[in-house]
């Protein structure tokens, strides 16, 4: 089954995030909690046809076997799980550079944020590797789990990040609908890659490390400048983890999908 | 002495601006561009600010610092490498890069910046260009001047692809090579790409560049590809050749239009006949089609009434549907406004006039044709064929509802109605074999009945539905006395299985009786001479039986017992009355002198065939 056709449509088509997430849900049945069972199967049935005749609009190439609804136990198997991950990743960063952009462009454009902003982000207290060679020496089953902490560690902010966009004065619908879509899609991800690391360490469960983000109070600042300041800061923060991120996961794949050879 | 120092300061600024400016007219040193190819080193590149020849070249000096961790506690540390990148340039190396770590550079000019950038080196990720590039012909078109190729290139020797590290996307730039402007194509994610519909007699640029999938920012465009398509077969046109469509559409106009014209305008009327063959509109002989169009049914009416074979027996299924669901199938329908009780009710007038309303909506106005009528009876095809199917089935609905019990018993054959009974306000469709003796009986009816009929009063004791045989040219109805000859149950033979019918049924919801089953059940006298009746509504409308006539009145018997008469034995309309208001009607029995008794039914319903077996 080819997923990876799955979440190009889901790219393309952004519209279809709720089809695709019936089908992510099909796939990872451990996350359907609160919707019957069978309703989901009907409606993600019905839904797969739909997603198929877009994926087919999106330039998708191959035909894809797509799990087959109402499959409980639906082994997907780990190069497209790997496959969806990185398009996730990949869509994850590829808003948040995009929504950076925009609130540079239309907040802070000018003021030379730039210089003071390489502030720290909350997540450089986690030992990331920080080049090739270091990303090659450690094990990827490590390297998955920085993986986990790090989307962990953007649970927090990036809800918060949506309430307090909202509550901005003339709160800028692109950047609002960004926020709102990278904070469902990293929990998505999230999602996807304990599976993986399901898959791949069966049986090992590490405590939940993930570094707290205090930065909420800084955000709610009257001073309109160091609020500003505070946002231009976290959405940095989010375009240079997404990247990393994405990298990794990247670096993964071909690692164990690919055997070092894309 | 302020004003001097004023001056003064103000001299010496601009001498110094000057100064510096004669030195760095061309500007301070400055960082032009800092990039990464690979993800893995990064330079930086700034422009030599000084004039060469005015002054020894300052020693511009780069400095960066890396932020560790939570701060920046380190002191700013020199470029390792001036050499490697080439002049004016900084090269940091593998060990000196990190990734998602922020830097910051300085140049320095004799000690003093001149200039300062802060980046993370994922921000300047700009690849090398592709090498390797080269293309392969995937076919020819079958005119022999397009064909298609396929691009194939090679990442980047030095963007660690194959790990995974960097994932880069190419875009592909293609023109003639006498062209200026480049056509590009989107850019993708393989290293080959199809390049379609090319000259076979020109020749092509290609060239490939590429990036960072998730950046904005090109790399450099590799080398030129040239691409010469081998040469076209001499056997192909050596101009392009183009199907002359245009010309082709021209003339075809062109020809059309004459050919159009000579038969429009040609004296042969056999060929224009074939071309343009006349479109049948529709015509009532006598009437002018317009008063038709502009609606004016009461001329119309007028028009068709002095019509001798004016038959207003053509009315659309739905009128024929309307009337009879209106009494019937409404049996709890509030009398209030039902034509039922308008006609049980004092104002007789009105009800007359809706009915009379009625009769003008019903179709008389409809797929009238009178020559096809005269003509034509055994065709039966009175509205082009439309209700010769139509009528069948009309007439069967009738017999239906009209004979109900008829039915249950399965003793009634199908009883054409049209002949003899025709329902009274409704006026059924006729079958065309009655037609002169229908026409003869409106005659006679018109001429014996328009006195009497004429008297508003004589309608009094209608109740529900009379005949209508005619209207007037002033509007109003003529209601024909229907059959006086019409001495109904001459039929009715099967009384004693009209009795039994009549008990079985009488009670029961069926909406229809017949005057002679109604009559049994009432145990009416039969025989009561129209003529002498005392109520005027007997002697107009023989047919019709209100229901208190009936219940009350038993020795009414309408016409059903009277002797048919050597009159026509033609019963034009069969008469429902409603007997129990609103739940039954009661058919007037038909005043055919049937002499089988196979004719059945009590109700007096004969079927064409039998009319004719009936009739001379």
């Amino acid at each position: 089954m080819n997923m990876s056709k799955v979440y190009k449509a889901n790219v393309c088509k952004r519209e279809n995030r709720k089809i695709a997430d019936f089908l992510w849900s099909g796939v990872f049945p451990a996350s359907i909690t609160t919707m019957d069972s069978k309703w989901s199967r009907r409606t993600a049935g019905s839904l797969l046809l739909l997603l198929v005749s877009n994926l087919l609009l999106c330039k998708s190439t191959a035909s894809l076997p797509i799990c087959p609804s109402g499959a409980v136990n639906c082994q997907v198997s780990l190069r497209d799980l790997f496959d969806r991950a990185v398009i996730l990743s990949h869509h994850i960063h590829k808003l948040s550079s995009e929504m950076f952009n925009e609130f540079d462009k239309r907040y802070t454009q000018g003021r030379g944020f730039i210089t003071k902003a390489i502030n720290s982000c909350h997540t450089s207290s986690l030992s990331t590797p920080e080049d090739k060679e270091q990303a090659q020496q450690i094990h990827h089953e490590d390297l998955l789990n920085m993986v986990l902490r790090v989307l962990r560690s953007w649970n927090d902010p990036l809800y918060h990040l949506v309430t307090e966009v909202r509550g901005m004065q003339e709160a800028p619908d692109a950047i609002l609908s960004k926020a709102i879509e990278i904070e469902e899609q990293n929990r998505r991800l999230l999602e996807g890659m304990e599976k993986i690391v399901g898959q791949v360490h069966p049986g090992i469960k590490e405590n939940e490390i993930y570094s707290v983000w205090s930065g909420l109070p800084s955000l709610q600042m009257a001073d309109e400048d160091a609020r500003l300041f505070a946002f231009y800061n976290l959405l940095h923060c989010l375009r240079r983890d997404s990247h990393k991120i994405d990298n990794y996961l990247k670096l993964l794949k071909c690692r164990i999908i690919y055997d070092s050879n894309c | 002495m302020d004003l001097w120092q004023l001056l003064l300061t103000v001299a010496l600024a601009g001498s110094s601006d000057a100064f510096s400016g004669s030195e760095d007219s061309s500007g301070k040193p400055k960082f032009t561009k800092c990039r990464s190819p690979e993800l893995e080193t990064f330079s930086c590149h700034w422009t030599d600010g000084v004039h060469h020849g005015l002054k020894s070249p300052g020693s511009v000096q780069l400095f960066y610092i890396r932020r560790n961790t939570q701060e920046w506690t380190q002191e700013w540390k020199e470029c390792p490498d001036y050499v490697s990148a080439g002049e004016n340039s900084c090269y940091f190396n593998s060990s000196y890069t990190s990734i998602w770590i922020p830097y910051c550079i300085k140049l320095t000019n004799n000690g003093g910046m001149v200039d300062q950038k802060c980046f993370s080196v994922e921000e300047i990720v700009q690849p090398d260009p592709p090498i390797g590039l080269n293309w392969t012909l995937l076919n020819v078109s079958l005119t022999g001047i397009h064909a298609d190729i396929q691009v194939r290139w090679e990442p980047p020797p030095n963007a660690d692809v194959q790990k995974g590290w960097i994932v880069l996307e190419y875009e592909l730039q293609y023109k003639e090579v006498n062209e200026t402007q480049w056509k590009m194509m989107d850019p993708v994610l393989s290293t080959s790409v199809p390049v379609y519909s090319l000259r076979l007699d020109k020749e092509y640029e290609v060239r490939v560049r590429s990036r960072q999938r998730s950046s904005e920012k090109y790399g450099e465009f590799s080398e030129v590809l040239y691409v010469t398509l081998p040469q076209m077969s001499p056997f192909t046109c050596e101009e392009d050749f183009r199907f002359p469509w245009f010309l082709i559409i021209i003339f075809g106009i062109f020809g059309l239009t004459v050919m159009l014209f000579v038969f429009i305008f040609s004296k042969q009327q056999r060929i224009k006949m074939l071309i343009l063959p006349p479109v049948p509109v529709p015509k009532i002989k006598g009437i002018d089609p317009d008063l038709l169009k502009e609606g004016k049914l009461e001329e119309v009416n007028t028009i068709l009434a002095i019509q001798d074979s004016y038959k207003p027996e053509f009315y659309n299924d739905d009128s024929w549907v309307e009337f009879i669901e209106l009494d019937i199938d409404d049996p709890d329908e509030k009398t209030e406004g039902s034509d039922t009780d308008r006609l049980l009710s004092n104002s007789h007038q009105k009800s007359l006039s809706v009915l009379a309303a009625k009769d003008d909506d019903s179709g008389r106005t409809s797929c009238y044709e009178p020559d096809i009528l005269e003509n034509d009876f055994n065709a039966s095809d009175g509205c082009d064929g439309n209700s010769e199917v139509a009528q069948p089935q009309r007439l069967k609905g009738e017999a239906d509802l009209l004979c109900l019990d008829q039915k249950n018993q399965n003793n009634s054959p199908y009883h054409d109605v049209s002949p003899a009974a025709q329902q009274p306000e409704v006026v059924l469709a006729e079958e065309d074999k009655p037609r002169p003796l229908l026409t003869g009986e409106i005659e006679s009816t018109l001429q014996a009945a328009p006195s009497q009929l004429s008297n508003p009063n004589s309608l009094a004791n209608i109740d529900f539905y009379a005949q209508v045989s005619d209207i007037t040219p002033a509007g109003s109805v003529v209601l024909s006395p229907g059959q006086k000859n019409k001495a109904g149950n001459s039929q009715c033979d099967a009384h004693p299985e009209v009795v039994s019918l009549c008990q079985t049924n009488f009670i029961m919801d069926n909406a229809y009786f017949c005057e002679a089953d109604a009559k049994k059940c009432i145990a009416v006298a039969p025989h009561v001479d129209v003529e002498s009746r005392v109520e005027p509504s007997f002697n107009q409308e023989d047919i019709y039986i209100t229901t208190e006539s009936l219940t009350t009145t038993a020795e009414r018997s309408g016409t059903a017992e009277d002797a048919p008469g050597s009159e026509m034995p033609v019963p034009d309309y069969t008469s429902i009355h409603l007997v129990q208001s609103p739940q039954g009607l009661v058919l007037n029995a038909a005043t055919l002198p049937l002499p089988d008794k196979e004719f059945l039914s009590s109700c007096g319903y004969v079927s064409t065939d039998q009319l004719n077996k009936i009739l001379p």
